[in-house]
């Protein structure tokens, strides 16, 4: 949260790029973002390893989620925990359009979109005509959460238990599917790009205030004029979509999809919660800084014990989780806005 | 018609009637205070004008237009805001982005809500706490930004809940010209209160309730006289004594 | 459905049950005195599993008698848990505590999936298909002696938190943790006192879920699911809700595997899980929410 609103006049006009980028901690959180694409966007030129190319792939992923479920519960405020359903249900839409539809993955992944948006609809406006709160609201959408595994595991049309396969099919752009790694790093950065804009155009919005504004407080929202039923739902919606995108993407890049693999709270903790927490929910940058520490780190630990001891990413997930919360709370994101404050004025140690 | 309009409301909470035919009228620029010995009822009827209690009979009326029922948001987007009588700043972020909250109910225009919320600030003398984060504020910078925040939304009528509750002589002092200054604008306020010295600075009239009832209505002078008001408050001391 | 199965599946239900019961009560104490909700609840029952596991397998211990060895480890683990957790984030913001239960439902899954692997593990005793047969109802050893133990230490523990001092002071606590503190009880040992409580008895429930059972490191979450269910429904907070809660709900849920497969079973208690979040949220026993 940003509270050096600057409106500092360069004295050097040489100067007044680095300004733009660099000035408020908001727009530097914005500029890292971008140079971080960037960086992923150049990285076919120096990383040959399909190994880590996939690494590349999956953080920027859930960088990708990570937003969507940013807007959600860290500018809102909204312990929506199963965030994951989004994710399957656009997986699921955009594999079955696929291999029953011969619907292409290109307009697949956004009616993905759509339909775990109409999801987040239907979550939001049960939650609210209820009224569930907090602890309530989390629960509820775990029982979804567990609910929607149990049907999809018996609902033949999508595969039921033994999930769904990509349909074998030459590499062919129309149908999203590439025999390398670098085409599918190049559209899941331009989610990423969109994410990122899409996050900061609502950061910047009265939209945007008006959801921390109910986060911090919804009684006084709501005196201030903030029709708070609307603006949770629209959270929510907006997030759902997101998810849903991301959900369409993943299904095509891992070209396999099943209920208990997906409809699945350690997943859930792996793709949608953890990138944000160690990053700093509420921030601009906590999903992409959190999901690009995350991944490598729990890929390297996985590798560095040979042999396949399963429990090893759970462990550096939960173990991530557990000391964010107890020594972290504003994620990275909050430590290195301590240190720009700190740099900017080294003069001034007395906040 | 006057601009606020309270019509014989009432509430009930299971068999206690809280607030019974509490009535009032409330014009462009005039500030009236509603006092009364605790558990009078006032707290209560303040909610339920500024529609967080549903009435249990009655109306209120506000430029002619019934808004008895209305969500709290729609009644401040037609003019009407309270302020929390325990202060509820949205702490992480700053006085500014606060303030903004409250100027975005009448634009949704970035730039607009910013100049608003900078004048505002700077009508009220608060300028130089823009960048501060609003949880780091003291209790009576707290105060002020709850009723900067209420005034950014460009209200006709403020109401104020116990807003000097808790407050050291010098900030009450702040507090006061504060809340003159905005009747000066044209704003039209509803203060509950319990300093008595807040109420005779400023009211112009004052109602006075009593087990729910309103036992006086009037000018400061003579309301303070009114051997029933002291009957009501004393019997309180007495109480307690 | 004839008379004899339909009795059959009342007693499977209640057999089931009794350890429905049992995980829920640790969780309401749990919620009541600590005013949250741990959904890291089932992987303790899970850890009592596989403490009955790791016994029988070292020291050929049978499961029922690992039960104070489970209430000891567990119970203490819990207790060291909310020492250097969950006691930092109890007036934190619900969304940090419920992050941080999931990251120690995560840790905790993981170390069980790293000592003892994912695979699906079992022990067998003796006895475990042994039968008997009560007035024409077949129950099963194992389940009988299950569900006698969890009334057992369902009374025990209410008994406990009637009629004893420390009882008394956890439910003062319970009531208001203010009034306790100016009562002279220390509000922070409780504190422990009762997470490790609320978590030993559910590792109980897992001891005696052990001969022949199907162990795996995720069991615990279904079972943390059903616990919410069952908490719900009997008002958080209030134990007899939640032991009647969880017999209700062991009923009902077997009466459902019957008629929809065991698999599905489970969408049984989410309908009713759902159904009551939004039409009586404040469970079968709180007041209507105003």
């Amino acid at each position: 949260m940003s509270a050096d609103v600057s409106n500092k006049i360069t004295r050097n006009p040489r100067k007044s790029l680095w300004h733009s980028l660099f000035s408020t901690w908001d727009r530097t959180q914005i500029t890292a973002s971008f140079i971080l694409v960037g960086l992923m966007a150049i990285s076919p030129l120096f990383v040959d390893s399909p190994y880590f190319m996939g690494i590349i792939i999956l953080a920027a992923l859930y960088a990708f989620i990570g937003i969507s479920w940013n807007i959600i519960a860290g500018f809102t405020g909204q312990l929506l925990i199963a965030h994951i359903i989004f994710l399957a249900l656009g997986g699921y839409t955009t594999i079955v359009l696929l291999n029953t539809y011969r619907v292409s993955p290109w307009v697949g992944i956004f009616v993905g979109g759509l339909v775990a948006a109409s999801a987040g609809i239907i979550i939001a406006l049960i939650t609210l005509r209820y009224g569930l709160k907090l602890d309530y609201f989390a629960l509820f959408t775990i029982a979804l959460l567990v609910a929607l595994r149990t049907l999809f595991l018996k609902w033949e049309f999508v595969g039921g238990a033994v999930g769904m396969y990509l349909r074998l099919a030459k590499p062919s752009t129309a149908k999203m599917i590439f025999d390398s790694k670098p085409p599918y790093l190049y559209i899941v950065l331009a989610l990423l790009t969109l994410g990122i804009v899409i996050q900061y155009l609502i950061y910047n919005s009265k939209m945007g205030k008006y959801f921390m504004a109910i986060r911090e407080d919804e009684a006084a929202a709501s005196a201030l004029g903030v029709n708070t039923s609307r603006y949770k739902t629209l959270s929510v919606i907006i997030g759902a979509t997101l998810a849903g995108i991301g959900g369409g993407f993943y299904v095509m890049y891992v070209t396999f999809i099943d209920p208990t693999g997906l409809f699945n709270l350690g997943v859930n903790v792996e793709i949608v919660m953890a990138g944000p927490i160690i990053g700093g929910l509420g921030s601009l940058s906590g999903p992409i800084l959190g999901a690009f520490v995350n991944k490598p780190i729990a890929e390297l630990i996985r590798g560095f014990l040979a042999e396949e001891r399963s429990g090893i990413t759970l462990i550096v997930y939960g173990l991530f989780l557990i000391l964010s919360i107890m020594f972290m709370p504003r994620g990275l994101a909050g430590v290195f806005h301590s240190l720009y404050l700190k740099i900017k004025r080294p003069s001034k140690e007395e906040a | 018609m006057a601009l606020l309009e309270v019509q014989n409301i009432a509430k009930r909470f299971g068999g206690l009637v809280a607030v019974n035919e509490f009535s009032l009228s409330l014009d462009r620029g005039e500030i009236v205070a509603l006092i009364g010995p605790n558990g009078a009822g006032k707290t209560t009827a303040f909610n339920v004008i500024a529609g967080y209690y549903k009435a249990d009979a009655g109306k209120v009326l506000f430029n002619g237009r019934d808004i008895t029922n209305l969500r709290p948001d729609q009644i401040c987007a037609l003019g009407l805001v309270r302020t929390f009588q325990v202060v509820r700043p949205f702490r992480g972020l700053s006085v500014l982005e606060n303030v903004m909250i409250g100027a975005y109910a009448r634009t949704n225009n970035n730039h607009e809500a910013l100049a608003r919320a900078e004048e505002v600030l700077d009508f009220l003398g608060m300028s130089k706490l823009s960048d501060r984060v609003a949880s780091g504020l003291p209790i009576a910078g707290r105060k002020r930004l709850e009723i900067a925040r209420a005034v950014a939304t460009d209200p006709q009528v403020l109401l104020l809940d116990e807003t000097m509750a808790g407050l050291r002589p010098l900030e009450t002092e702040e507090v006061i010209g504060m809340v003159r200054k905005l009747s000066e604008r044209g704003i039209a306020i509803f203060l509950v209160e319990h300093v008595m010295k807040v109420v005779m600075s400023l009211a112009e009239r004052i109602i006075v309730l009593h087990h729910g009832e309103t036992i006086a209505q009037g000018i400061p002078s003579e309301v303070v006289r009114n051997p029933q008001v002291i009957d009501a408050y004393l019997g309180e001391a007495n109480a307690t004594s | 459905m004839s008379p004899e199965i339909f009795y059959q599946t009342i007693v499977n239900g209640l057999f089931t049950g009794g350890i429905y019961a049992l995980v829920s009560i640790g969780l309401t104490l749990i919620y009541g005195v600590l005013i949250i909700v741990n959904f890291a609840h089932g992987e303790f029952l899970m850890l009592g599993i596989y403490v009955a596991f790791w016994a029988y397998t070292i020291f050929e211990l049978d499961p029922y008698l690992s039960i104070p060895l489970a209430v000891v480890l567990i119970g203490g683990l819990g207790a060291l848990i909310q020492r250097g957790l969950i006691q930092r984030v109890l007036d934190a913001h619900p969304l940090n505590q419920i992050v941080l239960l999931v990251g120690v439902s995560t840790l905790l899954i993981g170390l069980v999936q790293f000592f003892f692997s994912a695979e699906p593990r079992s022990i067998h005793v003796p006895y475990e298909t042994e039968v008997i047969t009560l007035m024409g109802l077949r129950m099963s050893i194992p389940r009988l002696i299950a569900f006698f133990a969890s009334m057992l230490i369902s009374l025990s523990l209410y008994v406990f938190l009637r009629y004893t001092r420390t009882g008394k002071a956890i439910r003062a606590v319970s009531q208001s943790r203010e009034a306790a503190k100016l009562m002279g009880i220390n509000v922070n040992y409780i504190y422990m006192l009762t997470f490790g409580i609320g978590t030993a008895i559910t590792a109980v429930g897992g001891a005696l879920l052990a001969p022949n059972h199907r162990m795996i490191p995720t069991m615990g979450q279904a079972y943390s699911v059903i616990a919410f269910v069952v908490v719900v429904l009997g008002t958080m907070g209030n134990f007899v809700g939640a032991f009647l809660g969880g017999l209700i709900i062991g009923v009902v849920e077997t009466f459902a595997g019957f008629f929809l497969g065991g698999d599905v079973k489970i969408i049984a208690s989410m309908l009713i899980f759902i159904l009551i979040l939004l039409f009586r949220p404040s469970g079968l026993f709180g007041r209507k929410q105003t």
